[in-house]
This record gives structure tokens, sequence and C-alpha cells, in this order.
């Protein structure tokens, strides 16, 4: 293996536990979240959650608090000093703290869950993440959303919709929850829970609540199925990506919720053919689809769009390189779209 | 470093990334996992390589893993340089026996040994730069990657020294790697947070008064060296700053400012708008050693304490970074550290030279101008 950075060539380049667990816990209001660790590993995921707010119109920063490990600490242990930054928080106007752990506090062999477990006044979560040696950037996101969901009990169903492990450093993160709200809209469905994203603590407790869980990609499964066991609401496991896939999204999600889903489907499609006409400027056009960073629903949407809009893929000679990306929903087919004509047009 | 909300500085690791990946002929390894690896990538702009170790590496050691990265390097023609994280540095593996045959340089700089400058510091002395005694030239120093204002820096100051028929020696740190070992004897500053240490220094180049009488100083050292338009330079750029500041004081009271910055950018600003728009300058948080500046600075490394100041001292300009400008509220606001998020910055610009001083007061008066209702 090389040590080249592309995704593409490594499994080793899953990206950090710790970063994906923050962007799960930061979303909680109310709540701070610790990291037991170098105040470097604070920083430098701080300084990720400060761009992704910025570009989603969030100037303030969520709480993160680093117990800044020093070199002493490592040699002598630091579960005194994360004790003590429990404490200091504890006694804050917060309703939970999340406890994050990093590589260097699992590779020393700190019991965090045991310091977490004391009694501190108010819930304190602790979330397995350990950078490196707790998996992956996705495990971080699975890891938080199910230490999160175990802080909510049992409640009556009241109907609504759960999104569930929004990607919240997504740029479009606001977009894509908004097309999927729309869609749901169709079907007369409303929205219970973004978990989590944007919401307080006190609102967890209405996780049970939904009638179905829609989960943001597949990378989500083992969540969801943590929430069917607990609280018996089924998944769809991702959100819609392109044409004939959110369709297939309507039917899905109204078949599960026993609607009639057969108008709702009808006038998106209508939308989606007006939506087409406007683009067939691109008819007949060699280009080339760009895979580099695209997972395989990614690609079969662009495929089918590619197909649809009669663009000559793969062509010898000069061709436009597209690029591909997940498109969600109708809305963000067009987005794409449109990032198609000025990739051909350049 | 103590608890800590919301850190607002990189850690050494970084600092070191930042001061070998801009040297070109040095392929960087950061010895860690890919989370360690991602931040200086995305913040340096800069190649650099990575051993992304997993579990199993710890657990049965990272030899194999790092030595099959060297391999996979060697052949390219540049110097290896490896940079320990945290992890790897705490394992009690022999790293540099581990790297025996290899010719690496190895930057022992974990995350929790120190900050950002600790880091850069650290690489630098690795690298043992050399002079050149026989070389008619002057050093840049201070030109870290890590800094938005670097490459603007570098150009502003080789414009200056073109204008005096000063050669330029080595650029600290962004040169060719082979030219750190054959250094001038004298070198000049931009951002003194990132010194190089290397030769006699001349002074700095923040602030028309530093850059005058660092001229001065190049004046006496250098053979053939013809400071006379630089001067005129100064001269006349300083008079339409007097007179944009004079302007602006005509109508508006001088701003009330907070300073948030590395020791050496946050005493640059503080002189500046004291100079030139009598500014009060009611505090002055840094985010490295506290130094000289025309109020006592205090460290504020974390976002509480930045907030802290902002609250207890209302100012109506604020300059810092975006976090700064995120706990700012209506106040003016210039950035002049890391990170600038939220804007675009395409240009090199600068903060050292006669250019950097222009384009600092140029922006506050702006911002000023922008919130005085």
């Amino acid at each position: 293996m090389t040590s080249n950075p592309l995704p593409v060539n490594s499994s080793r380049l899953g990206g950090c536990t710790l970063t994906g667990a923050i962007s799960v816990t930061s979303h909680v209001r109310d709540a701070v979240t610790i990291i037991h660790g170098p105040a470097g590993c604070s920083h430098h995921n701080v300084s990720l959650l400060h761009a992704s707010w910025l570009d989603n119109d969030h100037a303030i920063l969520p709480e993160l608090v680093s117990t800044g490990l020093s070199e002493t600490d490592i040699v002598f242990g630091s579960e005194e000093t994360l004790r003590k930054s429990i404490r200091h928080a504890a006694g804050r106007d917060v309703r939970a703290i999340f406890v994050l752990s990093t590589c260097i506090v699992e590779t020393i062999g700190d019991d965090v869950a045991a310091v977490c477990a004391e009694e501190y006044g108010i819930p304190v979560v602790p979330v397995p993440t350990a950078g490196f040696l707790g998996g992956t950037f996705h495990d971080g996101v699975n890891n938080a959303l199910i230490a999160l969901a175990a802080t909510a009990g049992p409640c009556r169903k009241t109907g609504g919709i759960n999104i569930i492990g929004e990607m919240n450093l997504e740029y479009e993160v606001e977009e894509n929850y908004t097309e999927v709200a729309r869609l749901l809209s169709l079907l007369g469905l409303t929205v219970n829970l973004r978990f989590v994203h944007d919401i307080s603590y006190d609102q967890l407790a209405r996780l049970g609540a939904a009638q179905l869980n829609i989960l943001r990609s597949p990378a989500l499964v083992p969540v969801g199925e943590v929430l069917k066991e607990r609280f018996g609401t089924p998944y769809i496991p991702s959100f819609p990506h392109g044409l004939s896939g959110t369709l297939s999204f309507i039917r899905t999600v109204a078949g599960a919720c026993g609607i009639d889903g057969q108008e709702a489907v009808s006038g998106e499609c209508v939308r989606q053919e007006e939506m087409i006409a406007g683009f067939s400027d691109l008819a007949n056009k060699p280009a080339s689809l760009d895979h580099t960073l695209s997972g395989a629903e990614e690609i079969l949407a662009a495929e089918e769009l590619a197909a649809v809009l009669d663009l000559v893929v793969g062509a010898p000679g000069k061709s436009s390189r597209l690029p591909v990306s997940a498109a969600i929903g109708t809305v963000g087919t067009r987005r794409m779209l449109h990032r198609w004509r000025r990739a051909i047009h350049a | 470093m103590p608890e800590c909300n919301n850190p607002l500085w990189p850690c050494a690791m970084t600092g070191a990334a930042a001061c070998l990946a801009g040297f070109d002929g040095i392929a960087v390894v950061i010895h860690g996992s890919s989370g360690c690896y991602y931040y200086p990538t995305t913040l340096l702009h800069a190649p650099l390589h990575g051993t992304f170790i997993c579990e199993d590496d710890v657990i049965f050691g990272s030899e194999g893993r790092l030595v099959e990265v060297i391999d996979g390097l060697s052949g390219t023609g540049k110097r290896i340089a490896v940079i320990t994280t945290c992890v790897p540095a705490i394992l009690g593996e022999d790293i540099r026996s581990m790297l025996d045959g290899h010719d690496v340089i190895l930057v022992d700089s974990p995350g929790f040994s120190g900050n950002v400058e600790t880091g850069y510091a650290k690489a630098l002395a690795m690298l043992e730069p050399r002079i050149n005694p026989a070389s008619p030239s002057v050093n840049i120093d201070g030109v870290c990657l890590f800094d938005p204002f670097a490459v603007g820096n570098e150009q502003e100051i080789r414009r200056l020294f073109t204008l005096a028929s000063v050669p330029v020696g080595t650029v600290f740190s962004r040169d060719r790697f082979d030219r750190a070992f054959r250094a001038s004897a004298f070198t000049v500053g931009t951002n003194t947070d990132f010194p190089s240490g290397v030769g006699e220094y001349l002074g700095g180049m923040l602030g028309f008064d530093a850059i005058r009488a660092t001229f001065t100083r190049i004046g006496e050292v250098i053979d053939g060296a013809e400071c006379d338009p630089v001067y005129a330079e100064l001269d006349q750029q300083e008079e339409r700053v007097v007179r944009a500041c004079d302007k602006y004081l005509h109508r508006y009271d001088p701003p009330v400012a907070a300073v948030f910055a590395g020791s050496s950018y946050a005493a640059f600003a503080a002189r500046v708008l004291r100079q030139y728009l009598d500014a009060e300058i009611c505090c002055i948080g840094s985010r490295t050693a506290p130094g000289d500046a025309p109020v006592p600075m205090v460290e504020a490394a974390g976002l509480s304490q930045v907030k802290n100041l902002i609250q207890i001292h209302n100012p109506d300009l604020v300059i810092g970074s975006s976090f700064e400008r995120s706990v700012s509220g209506t106040a003016a606001f210039v950035g002049i550290i890391p990170p600038l998020r939220g804007s675009i910055r395409l240009a090199p610009t600068p903060l050292a030279g006669i250019n950097g001083t222009l384009s600092f007061v140029e922006q506050v008066l702006n911002a000023c101008m922008d919130h005085t209702p």
C-alpha cells in the first residue's frame, strides 16, 4: 500500500472516530462535549466544525472542552484530569455532558466509562471513540448516535418521521434535509426528530415516537437496527438518490406508513420530466462521469441521469468530466445538473 | 496545557509539518492515523504523506507499516522526513533504529508536546540549517505555511529587497531544501512567532518603523545595498496611511480594539492601531507566549478566554481569526491569523512589508466604516 492519500487507495483512510462522534454530539445545543485528550485533537475538530458551521450560516461554535492532556498526564494517567473537567462542566448551565476519548487515552488505558459512571448531578454519557483505535469516522457517528439513543426511554408512537444520522459536516446538509422533508410532505408526513441535528437534549426523548426512521446512508444500518430493536421503529436505509431513486423512495415511505402514494409519485414524476426538459441542451454531448469520490448509489443515479439526458458517455475523444455527487431527491439532482452544464460549457 | 474550552491553536505535529512541507525536496510523512494526517493536509494545502496506522499497527508494532511507506517514497529524489504523532510517540518503539538504512529526518513532535510553534521550531532544528558566510544576501524567516499571510509576506519582502538591490538568501521555511544549507549570515523576520534562529537577526518587517530600522541595518552589513528607494517608498506610503487615518478621525472616534493573534502579529496590529488611529487597545490575547506590546498581553488559547475578554472590554473593533469573529457580535472585524473561514481569500496578501501595513490599515478602516452607525 502506498501513502497516497486518495481514499480509493486505502481502507486505512476511514477518518477519525472522534471527528465522527463530535459531528453528532456537537449538535445537541444545551450539552457540552468533553474531548479527553491533547488540546491538538480538540483544535483539529474545533477548526473543522467552525468551517462547516460557517458554511451553514452558524457563526456560533458548539461547546467543546479539551482535557488538555500533557506529557505528565500521559505518563502518570489522566483519569483525575477527566474527572475534574467533568465536574467543572457539570457546574455550568448544561443539560448533559458527552465524553469522547482519543487515541492516546485508549493507548494509555484510562477507564473513561468508569469515570463517567460516577455521580455528577447531570447525565454524563461516554461515547466510545478513540480516533483510529476506535474505527473510522462512520464508526464514530454510529457510536455517538447509539450512545445518545440509549438516553431516550420508550414513548408512545405519535407519528412523524425521524431523520437519522444527517451528515452534519456536509456542505449541503440543510438543503438535503429540506428536500427529504418536501418529499415527505407530498405524503402528508412531517418530521418528528432530526437525530441528531440542532436539537436540545430533552428532544432526544422523542426518538421513539416516530413511525419510521429514514437513515441518511446505508452506513447507518447498525443504528437503524438498534433503534428498531429498542423502539420497534422500522427504517429506510438511505436518503433518495437520483430520479428513479426518488420515486422509489416516495413509494417505500408510503408503503411503510400505510399511505396511498400514487398521487405523490405521479406529481413528482411530472416535476422530474419538466426539470429534464430544461436540460435538453446537454443531449448528445460527449461526457465521462467522475467517480473518484462517489458511492455506488451516487454512481447509479448519475448513470441513469446521463442516459435520460442522452449524454454520450465513454465515447473516444474529448469529453467533459462530470462531477458525481450525492444528488438527493429531485432538487439535488437539479443542482448536480447545473454543475454538469457548467462542466460541459467550461 | 490545562483544560481548555474550544482550543484555538494547532498542535506541535502540525507545526512540524508546516515547517518541513515548505521545503521543496522533502517528502513529509505523518506517522499516525488518518485523523492526524487530515488536519495538516487541509490546513497547509501542501502534499503530505501518511502511514495511516490502524489498531493492528499499535498492537503489533508500526515498523512494517512505516518502512512500507518510506520504501514507497524512496527513489523520488526527495529527502524523507517522518513526523511522529501522539500514539507512535508513546509506543516505545525505537523509530530511529527502524529507519536504519534510510536517510530520513525524524522529528519527534507529538501533539501533546506543545503547540504549533513548538513543532515548527523543533522541525527546523532537526534540519540543521547551515550558513554560507560568503553569501552576500539576507534570509527571510517566519514564512510558515500555517500563516495565511506567509506567501504574501515573502513576495513583499522579495519586492523590497529588489528595490534595495539586496539578494534574497534562504526563505525559512518556503524554499528549495538544499538552500537550507547555504543560508546567508543575516536574516530578517516577517513573523517572529516562527523564527529560524539562522544567522544574525537584523530586525523585523512588520510596520513602517520596523522596516525602516531593519533596512538601516541591512545597509550597514550588505555591500551594495541601496536602501534609499525603500525609504522613499516608506515615506510616501506612510503619508498615505496618515492621511487616510486622519480623514477617518475627522468623522469618527478612534476604535476601541481587542487584538488576538500570535505574539508577533498582535504586537504589530496594536502598534499600528495606536500609532495611526489613536486606538484604545483594550486587550491583547496571544495564542503564543506573550511578548512586548503597547499594552500587556495575556494568553488566550481557548474560545472561552477570548469570549470573556470581548465581553469584559466590549470593543468596537476585533482583530483575530474567524473564531474571534464568531464571538464579536456587531463589532468590526479584521482577520490576521488562521483560521479565516467564511470569506474567500485568493490573493497572497501580506502583513509584513510596506504593503502589509497598507493592507492592514485599509482593512481596518473599511471594517470600521462599515460598522460605524
